[in-house]
C-alpha cells in the first residue's frame, strides 16, 4: 500500500496493489460516518444514552492517522450529523473540525502519549465539545438545559475504550500497524 | 506518523512549511465556511429543509430494515409474556369490563344528547384525517434534539406541522419532510409546545418538553389552583395543529412549580405511528372583496383602497397594503386620543381569526370622548 517507488517504476502488480489499496485512505471517513449513521438508531430512552459517537470518531482517526482526518472531511461529516440529527445546519459541522485540529496541533506538539492520556484528553474535549456545542444550538435556536449534555458526556467518555478498541483494529487489519 | 510517509528524496524545509501554510489556511477557510453556515441557520433555519429532508430519506430505509429481526424478537418476548400471569389479569379485566359497561350505557345517551345540541347550535367541526400510517425509522435521541424519524414522506401526503399520534396518545408533530421519510419532533423535545387543557379543572396550559422523560406543564390559565398527580392533559385543539382530546400526559408532581407530568406514550416501545391532518391549519391569507367591507366611501373606502382580513400577526405584516395616501385628517382628529373603533366586518364563520381591521385616519371619531 505504502508507495514504496515512483509510479513509473513500479511493475504490472505493484501498480494494482497501489491502485487496489486506495480505499484504504477513505477507512476512517467511512468508519466515522457509519458511526454518525448508528447514532440515528431508533433508540428512545428517557436519558440521551447515545454517546456521541462522530466525535470519538473524529478524535481516534484524527490521533491515529491524521492525515486521514483532515479538518475539512471533518467538516463535511459534521454536516452529514447535523442534517442526520436536526440540528441547526453548522453545529456539528463547526466543531468537528476544530476538534480534528485540535487534535492534530496538540499532537504535533506534545507527541504521542500512554492511552489513559488520550482518555482525559479526549474527556476534555468532549466536555469543551457540549459546552460549545449547546452554546452554538442554542445561538441558532435549540435552546436546552445542560443536565442531557452532561449525561451525554459522561456517556462518550465512557464509550471510548470501546470506540478506540474497534479503530486500533481496523487500523491493524487494514492500513497497518502505526510505525 | 503520517500516512503516506513523507518521502524522504523529495523533503525540504521550505516545501514543509508551504504545505503547512496551504493546510492552514484550507482549515481556516473550512472554519469559516462552518460558521457562515451557523449563522444562516439562526438567520433562517427553513434554509436546509430539502437538505435534511434527504438526508432523512438516505437514513430511514436502512433502519427500517435493521429494525425487523429485533421486532421480531420483541414480538416473541411479548407473546411469552401474554402467557405469565394470564389468569389474574383475565379476571382484572372481566372485572373491569363489567364496570365499563355500566359506563358505556351513560356515555351513549350523553353522546347523543352531544350530537343533538351540536346541530341545533350548527357547531363546525373540522373533519379529522389519517394521511399515513408509518414505522419508526430513525431516531435523534441526542442531548438537544429529540425526534423520530418514522417511513413516510411528502409522497404519501405528510406535510410539516402535521400531528403525530397512536392510540394510546400524542407522540409529536411533524417538522422536516423528505419524499419518503419524516421528522417527528417529540414532546419530550425542549422546542415542542402542546396547547393542553387539564381535564379534572378545565385550565388550559403548555405542555413543554425538557429533553428528559418528563414534560413540564407551563403557562397555566389560574396557576393558583394546584395540579394534583394524577391529573390528565389532553390537546385543546388552540393553535390549530393537534386535535381537541387526544391524551399528552398525566401530572406526576403537581407540588413544585412548573409541574412535572409524564406522557402517556413512551416511542421506546413504538412500531407504527398515525399522522393526522393538520387540525385548522392557519390559513393563507384571505383577500376579501372591498365591497364586502363596509367602509364609507367618503373615508377613503370604497373600491380605490384594498382591504384584506388576514389571519396572522405575521401575515398581516407581510400582505398588509402599503398606507393609502394620506387622506386629509382634521388637526383635532389627529391630536384626538382614538377610542375604540368599532369593527366594520363581522365573520361568518367561526374560528376565522380576525386581525385589527384596516382603518384609515378618518375612521377615528372627530370628538375625543371626555
Amino acid at each position: 500500500m505504502n508507495r514504496t517507488a515512483p509510479y513509473r517504476l513500479m511493475s504490472r502488480e505493484e501498480r494494482i496493489d497501489w491502485w487496489t489499496g486506495q480505499w484504504r485512505r477513505t477507512l476512517p471517513g467511512l468508519m466515522t460516518l457509519g458511526l454518525i449513521v448508528l447514532m440515528t438508531a431508533p433508540v428512545f430512552a428517557p436519558l440521551p444514552l447515545m454517546p456521541q459517537l462522530g466525535l470519538l470518531g473524529v478524535f481516534i482517526w484524527a490521533t491515529f492517522q491524521p492525515a486521514m482526518m483532515p479538518p475539512w472531511l471533518a467538516f463535511l461529516l459534521g454536516l452529514v450529523s447535523d442534517l442526520l440529527f436536526g440540528l441547526p445546519l453548522g453545529v456539528n459541522a463547526t466543531l468537528l473540525p476544530l476538534t480534528a485540529m485540535f487534535v492534530r496541533g496538540f499532537e504535533a506538539r506534545f507527541g504521542h502519549h500512554v492511552y489513559g492520556f488520550d482518555w482525559v484528553m479526549l474527556a476534555a474535549v468532549a466536555l469543551v465539545y457540549q459546552l460549545l456545542g449547546w452554546q452554538a444550538a442554542r445561538f441558532a435556536g435549540n435552546a436546552t438545559g445542560f443536565a442531557p449534555l452532561l449525561v451525554q458526556w459522561l456517556i462518550t467518555v465512557a464509550a471510548y475504550p470501546a470506540v478506540v478498541t474497534l479503530c486500533a483494529a481496523l487500523q491493524r487489519r487494514f492500513i497497518g500497524p502505526r510505525t | 506518523m503520517d500516512w503516506p510517509p513523507p518521502s524522504r528524496r523529495m523533503s525540504t524545509t521550505r516545501r514543509e512549511q508551504n504545505l503547512a501554510l496551504l493546510g492552514a489556511l484550507a482549515s481556516g477557510a473550512v472554519i469559516a465556511v462552518a460558521l457562515v453556515l451557523l449563522l444562516l441557520s439562526r438567520a433562517n433555519p427553513e434554509n436546509s429543509a430539502r437538505l435534511r429532508g434527504t438526508a432523512i430519506d438516505v437514513v430511514a430505509p436502512v433502519w427500517s430494515v435493521v429494525r425487523i429481526p429485533f421486532d421480531l424478537i420483541g414480538t416473541g418476548f411479548g407473546y411469552v409474556g401474554d402467557y405469565i400471569g394470564a389468569a389474574s389479569r383475565n379476571r382484572d379485566l372481566e372485572k373491569l369490563t363489567a364496570q365499563q359497561a355500566r359506563a358505556l350505557q351513560t356515555q351513549a345517551a350523553i353522546t347523543h344528547e352531544n350530537q343533538q345540541l351540536r346541530s341545533l347550535l350548527k357547531v363546525v367541526t373540522p373533519d379529522r384525517r389519517v394521511v399515513a400510517s408509518a414505522r419508526i425509522a430513525g431516531a435523534s435521541s441526542g442531548a438537544v434534539i429529540r425526534s423520530a424519524v418514522v417511513s413516510a414522506g411528502s409522497a404519501n401526503g405528510v406535510a410539516v406541522g402535521q400531528p403525530v399520534r397512536v392510540a394510546a396518545g400524542l407522540v409529536g408533530r411533524t417538522v422536516e419532510v423528505g419524499a419518503s421519510a419524516t421528522r417527528v419532533l417529540l414532546l419530550t423535545d425542549a422546542n415542542s409546545r402542546i396547547p393542553v387543557t387539564i381535564v379534572r379543572t378545565g385550565q388550559s396550559a403548555l405542555v413543554v418538553g425538557a429533553s428528559r422523560a418528563l414534560v413540564e406543564v407551563r403557562e397555566r390559565v389560574g396557576a393558583e389552583v394546584p395540579l394534583v398527580a394524577g391529573d390528565r392533559l389532553v390537546t385543546s385543539g388552540d393553535g390549530g395543529v393537534f386535535p381537541p382530546g387526544i391524551p399528552v400526559a398525566v401530572v406526576v408532581d403537581g407540588s413544585q412549580e412548573p409541574p412535572l407530568a409524564r406522557p402517556f406514550v413512551n416511542p421506546a416501545g413504538l412500531g407504527m405511528v398515525l399522522i393526522e391532518s393538520a387540525y385548522l391549519p392557519v390559513p393563507a391569507t384571505v383577500p376579501v372583496e372591498t365591497s364586502t367591507v363596509a367602509v364609507p366611501r367618503e373615508a377613503g373606502g370604497g373600491r380605490t383602497k384594498p382591504s384584506i382580513i388576514t389571519s396572522t400577526p405575521r401575515a398581516t405584516a407581510s400582505a398588509l397594503p402599503p398606507p393609502p395616501a394620506p387622506v386629509i385628517a382634521p388637526p383635532v382628529a389627529a391630536a384626538a386620543k382614538p377610542a375604540a373603533p368599532a369593527l366594520k366586518y363581522v365573520p361568518r364563520a367561526m374560528n376565522v381569526p380576525l386581525a385589527a381591521p384596516v382603518l384609515s385616519p378618518t375612521d377615528t371619531p372627530a370628538a375625543p370622548p371626555q
